[in-house]
């Protein structure tokens, strides 16, 4: 076993040459190197950060915003080993098939190929989050619900799904990539993790085929940069993140003036992430508290951690003209005179006893419509290495919201058919929306993958189009989002590449 | 005491136990004053709870219209059953952003009216 390389204690001016260099040690970077392990492949993974956070070095990932009011850049992702896994929630959820479907009433939409592309890879994706058996849907049926009875819905466009949870360890978070697989890591005789190293520019060959060279340095004590290295690969994969892969592309400017990858001015454009509005609504349970995997996590005999959901299925989001969303159960809410004349009322026209009725507010994370104006530019504000700072134009339209609504009016629909509960929608205007908005701190779709270089950055391998050998992976490329997080589904993209990487450089 | 007398002071002494027994039981039937559209309100078991609501709905529409509507809607099956009606064919209204069936705040709509 090998300690990590620190990049600050190279000799001045090193130059490395790895088979592959990996820019970013987060869920991506660090599943694509294990994936790597032990083959002949010398395989050079570069971090920013070192194993612990640090301020100056998370600094370097602030900028500014415009438009829709959103969280600040710096925030939502960890500029160290591990990534954004140092702070995640462990929710997973596989993407639905229907989330890879060209939507013809939907511009923009679609993926290059279904979900069974991925399918072979979601076990090890499952494995390396540590979420235990791959359960999911598997548990929507009442005889196999983890404890208690599902809420019965009435045939229609939403069903109870399951999340699962990255395995929790007492009261710490959720599978931590850099500390779980450091001796992973540090075991695998191909792999070099390389600390303390910051990728500052993308150097291309003169006729702009080939990645020839990565500029790299260290931060220095005295806040700006301090030792620089480069390094020659063959093939570089760049995993630093949705917001990071966009301004690398983007500062890297000397021979394609736009930046890498960006000349069809896409790099950047079509950033999403998964709202998460609080309180969407309220759902009433006519026969009292719904089952505790509703309203919170609940670990079964076999290790699983799981918490229900309302999905909407594909033929409702087909023929509603829906996006993903998934509703969660949340607090114990008392009814106003109204929601208690609205549920009495109800309940004698649908001839069932209410009177142990219960209500909870209901959250939802949301997938947007891709937008490619929602988008990443650079500024000229500089970090401390002297790249330019990112702004961002964040916007979500009432459209996005509207189909949300569509949801869950479907919802309630379902509740009164089945005559178990009802449902109120307590958002109405933009504002109230807006309100209680919370962020998924998913960072999607700036290097956004399609098979047609005019719309898309990378093809359906992840490799830059125009480019010989540079990949990008992580959540950056999805070219639509779903509401599932991503992180389960990014790694399982990143297997995939792997296994093309495999093959290309065999 | 004439005979003319008793009978109509135990006529008076019947009416003011009929009205107190009607008062006693609004404590578990609420009496109301009758209106035209008696024979739809009947359908509702819990009138003020629907007045509430129906109070929410919104509906400009006058009583009249309201009461001639909700005969047509409730005739074939009853309250219960335009209920269901509405709720498979996704007729329904948000009342207070409630999603109810669009018969049931029609009759808390007339309910509130009244």
């Amino acid at each position: 076993m090998t300690a990590f390389l620190d990049a600050r204690a190279l000799p001045s001016d090193t130059v490395l040459e790895p088979d592959i260099a990996i820019i970013g040690g987060g869920p991506a970077g660090i599943s694509l190197a294990l994936a790597l392990a032990n083959t002949k492949l010398n395989v050079l993974l570069l971090e920013s950060g070192g194993q612990n956070f640090d301020p100056a070095n998370q600094k370097m990932y602030g900028g500014s915003q415009s438009g829709l009011s959103y969280i600040a850049l710096d925030a939502g992702r960890l500029r160290f080993l591990g990534g954004g896994t140092n702070h995640w929630g462990g929710w997973c959820r596989p993407m639905d098939e229907v989330d890879f479907e060209a939507k013809p009433w939907l511009p923009h939409s679609g993926w290059p190929f279904p979900r069974k592309a991925l399918e072979p890879y979601y076990p090890r994706a499952q494995a390396l989050v540590e979420a235990g058996p791959w359960i999911y849907d598997q548990k929507g049926d009442a005889e196999n619900a983890p404890e208690g009875s599902v809420l019965p819905l009435s045939k229609g466009g939403l069903y109870t799904s399951w999340f699962q949870f990255s395995k929790m360890r007492g009261d710490v978070l959720p599978t931590q990539f850099g500390k779980r697989y450091e001796a992973d890591l540090k075991r695998a005789p191909n792999i070099k993790p390389l600390l303390h190293a910051n990728i500052t520019a993308i150097r291309l060959s003169p006729d702009a085929k080939r990645v020839e060279k990565l500029e790299g340095a260290t931060l220095g004590s005295n806040g700006g940069a301090g030792k620089r290295f480069t390094v020659k690969p063959r093939f570089v994969v760049l995993a630093a993140g949705g917001m990071e892969n966009a301004r690398l592309l983007l500062v890297s400017n000397d021979v394609m003036k736009t930046g890498v990858g960006n000349q069809n001015d896409l790099v950047g454009r079509f950033f999403a992430d998964n709202p998460v509005p609080r309180d969407v609504a309220t759902v009433v349970s006519f026969d009292g508290p719904l089952a505790p995997f509703y309203g919170s996590n609940q670990t079964l005999d076999d290790g699983a951690i799981m918490r229900a959901t309302f999905a909407p299925t594909a033929a409702f989001c087909r023929s509603a003209r829906v996006l993903g969303s998934l509703s969660t159960i949340e607090q114990p809410v008392e009814l106003d005179e109204t929601g208690k004349a609205a549920v009495i009322t109800t309940a004698i026209a649908l001839g069932v006893d209410a009177s142990n009725a219960k209500a909870r507010s209901l959250g939802c994370g949301m997938e947007l419509a891709p937008d490619p104006d929602r988008r990443l530019v650079l500024t000229s504000d500089k970090d401390a290495l002297d790249l330019p700072r990112l702004k961002l134009n964040m916007r979500v339209s009432d459209e996005d919201f509207a189909r949300y609504r569509r949801t869950l009016v479907e919802l309630g629909r379902q509740l009164l058919a089945s005559r178990t509960g009802m449902l109120r929608i307590d958002k109405k205007t933009r504002d109230d929306w807006m309100k209680t908005m919370d962020w998924g701190h998913h960072h999607l779709g700036t290097t956004r993958m399609h098979i047609d270089p005019k719309q898309g950055v990378v093809d359906a391998d992840g490799l830059v189009h125009g480019l010989g050998n540079l990949y990008v992976a992580g959540s950056s490329i999805f070219p639509s989002y779903s509401a599932s997080n991503p992180t389960l589904n990014l790694i399982a993209l990143t297997l995939r590449l792997a296994d093309h990487l495999k093959k290309v450089m065999a | 005491m004439k005979r003319r007398t008793l009978i109509a002071g135990v006529a008076a002494a019947g009416a003011a136990v009929a009205a107190g027994l009607y008062r006693f039981t609004d404590l578990f039937v609420k009496h109301y004053p009758p209106t035209p559209y008696d024979d739809v309100l009947a359908a509702l078991a819990d009138r003020e709870e629907a007045a509430r609501l129906g109070a929410r709905v919104g509906n400009a529409a006058a009583p009249e219209a309201l009461a001639a509507r909700l005969r047509i809607i409730l005739k074939p099956d009853g309250f219960g059953g335009a209920a269901r009606s509405d709720i498979a064919a996704g007729r329904l209204t948000e009342v207070d952003g409630w999603v109810v069936p669009q018969s049931v705040a029609l009759l808390s709509a007339l309910a509130a009216k009244v």
